[in-house]
């Protein structure tokens, strides 16, 4: 009897052996997915910003010219100020690109290129497109993208991951910097899901009004990227990572009928001072008929 | 043959500046009323049909003051209108001068859909960039000299008397 229940323990234990290996590869894997939902400490979030900041602006570079940042600063501020996280330390940058687009990283960073600074007629108008920005950082789309994709274990990570923000020399924190900044490539060159642009684009334009601004300013700047060629180049990184313009100007617009956005139609937009602040900018290069007619010449049969 | 075209697109272009200065042009996307005021319940001053083109003249919240081929001035919803010149799109669409000009458009240097930078000077920023981007941890050090300090943004708001309101996050609506 003993003997017979031994052979059968034995029977069961060579039974299941391969599948108690099989299942700590399984839990292995469950753990790390767990892990990369671990949500970032507020120290850790603003780690990863650093980072997914350092790999944007080594693609451009913030333009040196004090004023104009200040201004957008300020402006910047202010509506971040309506948000539901207004103590991050918030970083606004213009940075030094012809083309059309804007961007924010996890812990407060966001970033305006030249180029759409230079499309836009008013601080109305640039307070849409910042509390568009300030949504991604607010709602974590960014921060929540960047740790699935790096599969970050922010738990056994945690003091590689603070430490990146103090510089990534060490050779500690070397590896988890490089992990957010392949990360941070391939999700700004992609863009996040469809879905959080135009949560970003709705809750934008409540941000403004909240702000005081003309609350219309968001849908403006939308038909007037509408309205760019995109055979210029200028639009290629924000229609290759966004909703179609055409599509984001109905979604929001069908919000703003249902949610009474009408009522703020006579808030301030500020025309004069946003254009005596970006008055000390370069005027764009290529706005010479030569330059513009070269390229079409260049395309005829 | 080279020579010619290269010459009819300088005009084209030239002739862009100045229709250009006169205002933005956009096209009526549906049939609708044209208004006195920039509100709904303004008089209505006339009916305006699909693929009009117009003048955007202003913007007051979402509506813009156009004139019509007729001379015709009056407020249009802002979403009757698709902005940009007839025919958008298209290479050989007329363009607008200055930077700064109201609801004027740009073009870059850019040949084609390549988007190959055809000027010295124009700095473009497209999805190779970013794929092969080299982190610059000084740049990211330099943004806090420019940090706002929240009552320098209050103060700065109070400038242009902006109060902040309560105003509840927008529905989700099916366009």
């Amino acid at each position: 009897m003993i003997r017979r229940a031994a052979l059968l323990l034995a029977g069961l234990l060579a039974l299941g052996l391969p599948t108690l290996a099989g299942s700590i590869d399984i839990s292995n894997l469950f753990n790390s997915i767990k892990q990369a939902f671990t949500p970032a400490t507020l120290e850790q979030e603003e780690a990863i910003g650093n980072a997914a900041a350092a790999t944007l602006l080594g693609a451009t570079k913030p333009i040196h010219d004090k004023a104009v940042q200040d201004y957008v600063n300020k402006v910047g501020l202010w509506v971040a100020l309506q948000s539901d996280r207004p103590d991050l330390p918030w970083r606004f940058a213009v940075v030094d690109s012809d083309d059309i687009d804007a961007f924010a990283a996890p812990g407060g960073y966001v970033f305006i290129t030249r180029g759409l600074l230079q499309h836009m007629h008013s601080e109305a108008e640039l307070a849409g497109v910042l509390g568009h920005e300030i949504t991604h950082v607010v709602l974590k789309h960014h921060l929540n993208a960047l740790q699935r994709a790096a599969r970050l274990d922010l738990a056994g990570q945690a003091a590689q991951v603070g430490m990146a923000s103090k510089g990534y020399n060490s050779t500690l924190d070397q590896q988890a910097f490089q992990k957010i900044s392949n990360a941070t490539r391939n999700l700004y060159s992609k863009g996040l899901d469809k879905d959080d642009e135009f949560d970003a684009d709705r809750a934008g334009v409540v941000l403004a009004a909240r702000a005081g601004y003309d609350p219309y300013g968001l849908l403006a700047v939308l038909q007037t990227l509408e309205g760019v060629d995109p055979k210029s180049g200028r639009v290629q990184l924000l229609l290759a990572t966004h909703p179609s313009p055409e599509d984001r100007i109905a979604a929001l617009s069908a919000a703003m009928a249902a949610g009474h956005m009408d009522k703020y139609g006579n808030q301030e937009e500020g025309t004069e001072r946003f254009e005596a602040a970006i008055k000390s900018l370069p005027p764009m290069k290529a706005d010479s008929p030569a330059t513009k007619a070269a390229p079409v010449a260049a395309t005829q049969p | 043959m080279r020579r010619a075209l290269v010459i009819g697109v300088l005009l084209l272009a030239t002739l862009g500046v100045v229709q250009a200065d006169s205002g933005g042009t956009a096209q009526t996307v549906v049939a609708g009323d044209m208004h006195d005021g920039p509100y709904s319940d303004a008089n209505p001053v006339g009916s305006v049909p699909v693929n009009t083109n117009v003048t955007i003249l202003t913007r007051q919240g979402g509506w813009y003051k156009v004139r019509l081929p007729t001379g015709q001035t009056g407020w249009l919803p802002m979403t009757d209108l698709r902005l940009g010149n007839p025919g958008s799109g298209g290479s050989n669409q007329p363009k607008s001068s200055g930077s700064h000009g109201f609801f004027s458009l740009f073009e870059s240097g850019r040949s084609g859909a390549s988007g190959t930078t055809a000027t010295t000077g124009v700095r473009g920023l497209n999805t190779g960039d970013i794929a092969n981007a080299k982190p610059d941890p000084a740049a990211v050090t330099e943004l806090d000299q420019w940090m706002a300090k929240p009552d320098a943004a209050r103060a700065f708001a109070e400038q242009l008397k902006l109060k902040a309101e309560k105003i509840d996050y927008l529905p989700k609506v099916k366009p």
